[in-house]
């Protein structure tokens, strides 16, 4: 800490520091200095905070929307329910628009047009990325759904269940299965879409590396710290979502 | 017990059956035979509803199940069905394979449903695989299963859509096997397969379809011995 002081007189008096007491000090100042570290732990927790919130947003949406599409093509030909085929409408037109338009635009324009008057900015973005994120989920799972044999659903029914029980006992488990990969990556990306939050003034880890910046005036040691602090969360979460897949491959081979 | 009238089925502009009517009483054991393509299965799959009827109407018991409003689950559950690729559960036991559906169903409680399971895997030989998974089992075992499953549920009639196409010929026996001896013990059948043998053996009535119509029936005896329509003689002269 006094090598610091003092290194850092030196530097603030215009001293060029040799590479390593230069490194040193910058370290020092990104991350030590007024429990800087502490920011980054906070941004640590509304990054996760606010991937959580979304992907729960997410999977509600994506859940409810694969359901309803599923339902839909599900019908027998030529008994086709109305109301289904008018929300199976809106799902397709929902799908349609949040696929098709950049993830930034859609932020810009729920931050600064429809909710431009919040302040809460972290809860806009948290929204925001709920809503994209459903319309990918829902074809995952929808994905799913469809991936499975006909014939497990064929060999539910044919037994007299009825279109729940299949569904929640034989279809919906091993479509689980099927996706969890491809859910496992949406998380991962959802988890570092959060930073883009930061553009319309949610608090999370870019937020605080930023903040950290304009304080210190240097910009290289908290950006690389922010993209090492997400690839270690991302890290964790893929070694978990591997743990979670070897679990439930138990009944596949033996 | 199972009456179909002027049954059609279309697959967008194919038809695959033509104006069939037929009636299966009880105990019988009907074999379907024909070849390819020529509406066996999509025939069998009609009577339990798997593929809607585009035309026509099937009854069961007195029930006319074609009507919009009758509680198809309620006729499947006492009609089984067994799958030429057995579609086992594999993401459950064997065992909740098959009381899974007769305890949904309230037929049973868990532990009625476990003791007759038990019972039924003694009868197939496979009660020491109870508590394995689907993907543990040969093809044979899979479909000795399959039959164990469709049977928990006490149906009064076994539909059988081509049980050993699927199996390795080491194997078709086994299955054929624990047909034979439902049939013994008095179960209506019916039956879709290329087994000749089992056919004759076992059937009391062999239809032969071809292009979505029933082009002929009798006992085994007539059908095998001295067929008549010239499609049966050809067919025939070719598995034979």
């Amino acid at each position: 800490m006094e090598l610091y002081l003092q290194w850092k007189d030196l530097m603030k008096a215009g001293t060029e520091l040799p590479f390593w007491q230069d490194f040193y000090v910058k370290f020092f100042q990104a991350f030590v200095e007024g429990d800087r570290w502490m920011q980054y732990l906070k941004g640590v927790g509304s990054t996760l905070m606010v991937t959580a919130l979304s992907l729960i947003i997410g999977v509600i949406l994506g859940v409810l929307i694969a359901v309803v599409r599923t339902a839909h093509d599900q019908q027998r030909p030529g008994k086709r329910n109305p109301i289904l085929g008018f929300f199976n409408g809106i799902c397709q037109v929902y799908v349609t628009v949040i696929r098709g338009t950049p993830m930034l635009v859609q932020l810009l324009i729920m931050g600064f047009v429809i909710f431009s008057t919040s302040r809460n900015y972290t809860a806009v973005g948290i929204l925001t990325l709920g809503i994209n994120s459903g319309a990918y989920v829902a074809e995952i799972i929808r994905g799913g759904l469809m991936s499975l044999d006909p014939g497990q659903a064929e060999a539910g029914r044919s037994l007299g269940l009825n279109y729940i029980d299949t569904m929640r006992f034989i279809v919906v488990p091993q479509a689980f299965k099927a996706i969890l990969p491809s859910l496992g990556n949406e998380f991962i990306t959802l988890l570092k879409d959060t930073a883009l939050i930061y553009t319309i003034g949610g608090e999370e880890l870019v937020y605080a590396a930023r903040a950290i910046s304009t304080r210190t005036y240097e910009q290289m040691f908290p950006l690389v710290g922010t993209a090492i602090i997400y690839l270690i969360l991302v890290l964790i979460f893929t070694w978990l979502q591997g743990i979670l897949e070897r679990r439930l491959r138990q009944s596949d081979r033996r | 017990m199972i009456d179909v009238k002027n049954l059609s089925k279309n697959f967008g502009d194919l038809q695959v059956l033509k104006d069939i009517s037929e009636h299966i009483a009880p105990g019988e054991k009907i074999v379907i035979i024909g070849p390819s393509g020529s509406g066996k299965s999509t025939f069998l799959r009609c009577l339990n509803l798997l593929e809607e009827p585009s035309a026509g109407c099937i009854t069961f018991d007195g029930t006319e199940i074609t009507d919009p409003k009758t509680n198809i689950d309620l006729i499947r559950r006492q009609m089984g069905m067994v799958f030429q690729h057995f579609n086992l559960f594999p993401n459950m036991t064997i065992k909740r394979n098959i009381t899974l559906a007769p305890v949904r169903t309230g037929l049973m409680k868990q532990e009625e449903a476990d003791e007759k399971a038990m019972q039924l895997l003694a009868r197939v030989g496979l009660e020491d695989k109870a508590d394995a998974y689907p993907s543990q089992l040969s093809g044979g075992q899979k479909q000795r299963i399959a039959i164990v499953r469709a049977l928990a549920m006490n149906p009064k009639v076994m539909l059988f859509d081509e049980p050993t196409s699927a199996l390795d010929p080491e194997m078709v026996g086994e299955v054929l096997e624990v047909m034979k001896e439902l049939a013994e013990d008095g179960m209506t059948m019916v039956v879709v397969t290329h087994e000749m043998g089992f056919a004759r053996e076992v059937g009391s009535r062999i239809l032969f379809m071809d292009e979505g119509k029933i082009v002929e029936q009798g006992t085994p005896a007539a059908v095998f011995d001295n067929p008549q329509h010239p499609r049966l003689r050809e067919f025939l002269s070719k598995v034979l």
